[in-house]
């Protein structure tokens, strides 16, 4: 069975179709690429996805249960959390807190969470800065720090939006390990990436959206060469 | 955009320094009136505790979930309107009749809860001000109940007795002491105890980032609405405990903006979102309505010859400052803001970095 189904999936605002009859589906572990241009409707659909948004049409269905009007809360709880575009951290909390405040979502002892948040900061090897408050991080530790804390509410389903944002190559490189860490534990994940290269190592399929439509969707190889999509987006250097 | 100090952050007392210390000064504010018996000194320390309970009790809702309620004068006027009322109507002592303002107050916070939560940032204190507001009105104008403007005025309190003893008939002001120091740390135990909670954790990342806090797991409306009723209660015990001490109430002494404008002006100047910013703000605000009610600052002006007595200011300082109360509170909220956002604890906090 699909982990993820979007079926038919349209947002509107007003006039404006945000997202067009979307489908596609995901299956458990793999990693799908979203990508498009600026304005394409991807994070619109990662917001009707995990419950910011009521989808106007269409279904999203996780394993099997409808999520349509649920509330982010509820979503997360059932195993789906996502990152932010825009990084969110808890800037007057620590790096440890921040990390809790994710853990706390499955225990209700501060210990524990303690302990699961201290796992998640090890693997996005935050260690050193532990007790640093949010709001001191640079932009890479940032977004660590939002990768570890969604990890410690132990999504099997995980959305990034955008992670590798405002970061140099290094820092990029650090993110695409963690993302393939990330799926050597069976967490499966949808990425959304300008970044080409780094969509085209780490994606197992790859869903291209254009002005809220479905553009096209498949391997990597066959995006690149689809001139549909290359005339849309890619640019002819690709 | 002032650049962010990055810092460690200080560590959440267990069994800090500071928690010894706290217990040694609890120990000392109970063997006060055992050597201090001016009733006006003891008075000054009841208005002590009770702005540290009002302090403490916002600060939950206000501090650490970051909702600025400024309408929890609806809380201190039900408990002290459910303790009077029962009191006043059917002789039911205070000690039950808390319990009356407590349900009260809660039932209010639900309902203010469901209304306003739904709004964010200033809208929010809009709104809260606005449901305060209602709160008084329905009160000055159901008088069968309240006794309207007039207000309730005790004449005397039943004596506390414990299995036919007395302990106390009220008639000094120690037991009030007492009662409100209790009180007092009692509120200071309930915050320390959420700040290392996941409560107190689900709090704070509704306060840093609602939106962040949402995508966590955390139900927003769930955790502000307990937020809201644990203040709440805490509010209203405090009104309570007005009503028994001063033995008078009215809508305008218990239900009115001003003084929900004083309960977050004693979070605000001490440092929002701490344990002890609501004590420091106490410290700061009631030496200083005492003496803008006593005039002892025009007179202390006008003694130091800064003003001359005659003088048209001076007139003018002499007969209107003691009433200017509500005036000064307002400028201390925008010098606050503007020049120490963290209080009185977080100014002192960056001296310290400073030269550390």
């Amino acid at each position: 069975m699909a982990i993820l189904e979007i079926k038919h999936v349209s947002k509107f605002f007003g006039g404006l179709a945000a997202n067009s009859d979307v489908s596609f589906a995901m299956t458990e572990g793999m990693i799908m690429g979203l990508i498009g241009p600026n304005g394409a409707g991807k994070t619109t659909l990662f917001n009707c996805i995990t419950g910011y948004y009521a989808p106007s049409k269409g279904e999203v269905r996780f394993k099997g249960k409808l999520m349509n009007g649920l509330e982010p809360d509820a979503v997360c709880k059932l195993g789906m959390a996502r990152t932010w575009q825009k990084v969110r951290p808890l800037a007057k909390m620590t790096v440890a807190d921040n990390v809790m405040v994710g853990a706390l979502c499955r225990t209700n002892s501060l210990k524990t969470a303690r302990d699961l948040a201290m796992e998640q900061i090890k693997v996005v090897k935050l260690d050193k800065k532990v007790n640093f408050l949010a709001g001191g991080l640079t932009i890479g530790e940032r977004k660590k720090l939002e990768v570890a804390r969604v990890l410690a509410t132990k999504p099997e389903l995980l959305l990034l939006d955008e992670v590798m944002g405002g970061l140099n190559p290094a820092e990029s490189e650090d993110i695409i390990q963690l993302i393939l860490d990330i799926k050597k534990t069976g967490i499966t994940q949808m990425v959304i990436e300008h970044d080409m290269k780094a969509i085209m190592r780490i994606s197992d399929r790859i869903v291209v959206l254009n002005s809220g439509e479905k553009l096209a969707e498949g391997a990597p190889e066959e995006i690149v060469s689809n001139p549909e999509v290359v005339t849309a987006y890619l640019g002819e250097s690709h | 955009m002032k650049p962010f100090i990055m810092k460690t952050a200080d560590t959440r007392g267990s069994f800090s320094p500071s928690l010894i210390i706290g217990i040694v000064a609890t120990a000392a504010l109970f063997c006060v009136p055992s050597f201090v018996q001016s009733p006006y000194a003891l008075h000054m320390m009841i208005l002590l505790f009770l702005s540290t309970i009002v302090g403490e009790s916002w600060n939950i809702i206000g501090g650490y979930t970051g909702q600025y309620s400024v309408g929890h004068a609806a809380y201190y006027g039900a408990g002290a309107y459910g303790t009077l009322i029962l009191l006043h109507k059917w002789d039911i002592p205070p000690w039950y009749g808390m319990w009356a303002g407590i349900a009260a107050a809660l039932v209010l916070s639900l309902i203010i809860g469901s209304i306003c939560f739904r709004l964010r940032g200033p809208y929010f204190v809009l709104a809260s001000i606005a449901v305060a507001e209602i709160v008084r009105i329905t009160v000055l104008n159901t008088p069968g109940l309240t006794n309207g403007a007039e207000g309730i005025l005790l004449s005397d309190l039943p004596p506390l007795t414990i299995g036919g003893t007395v302990i106390t008939d009220f008639v000094s002001k120690v037991p009030f002491y007492y009662i409100s120091l209790v009180l007092a740390i009692f509120t200071i135990v309930v915050t320390w105890l959420l700040q290392n909670s996941k409560l107190g954790y689900y709090f704070q990342a509704i306060r840093e980032d609602q939106d962040a806090a949402h995508s966590l797991g955390i139900s927003l409306k769930l955790y502000k609405n307990i937020a809201l009723a644990i203040s709440a209660v805490l509010t209203s015990l405090a009104g309570s405990f007005y009503a028994i001490y001063i033995k008078f109430i009215d809508p305008t002494t218990v239900l009115a903006l001003d003084l929900s404008v004083q309960i977050v002006l004693i979070a605000i100047i001490g440092g929002i979102g701490t344990i002890y910013g609501p004590m420091i703000g106490a410290m700061v605000l009631v030496p200083l309505s005492e003496a803008l009610r006593s005039n002892v600052i025009a007179q202390g002006l006008i003694n130091s010859g800064l003003v001359r007595e005659d003088s048209g200011p001076g007139i003018f300082l002499k007969e209107h400052l003691a009433h200017a109360h509500v005036l000064i509170y307002g400028i201390l909220v925008v010098v606050v803001i503007l020049f120490m956002p963290d209080g009185v604890l977080g100014f002192v906090k960056k001296l310290t970095k400073k030269r550390g």
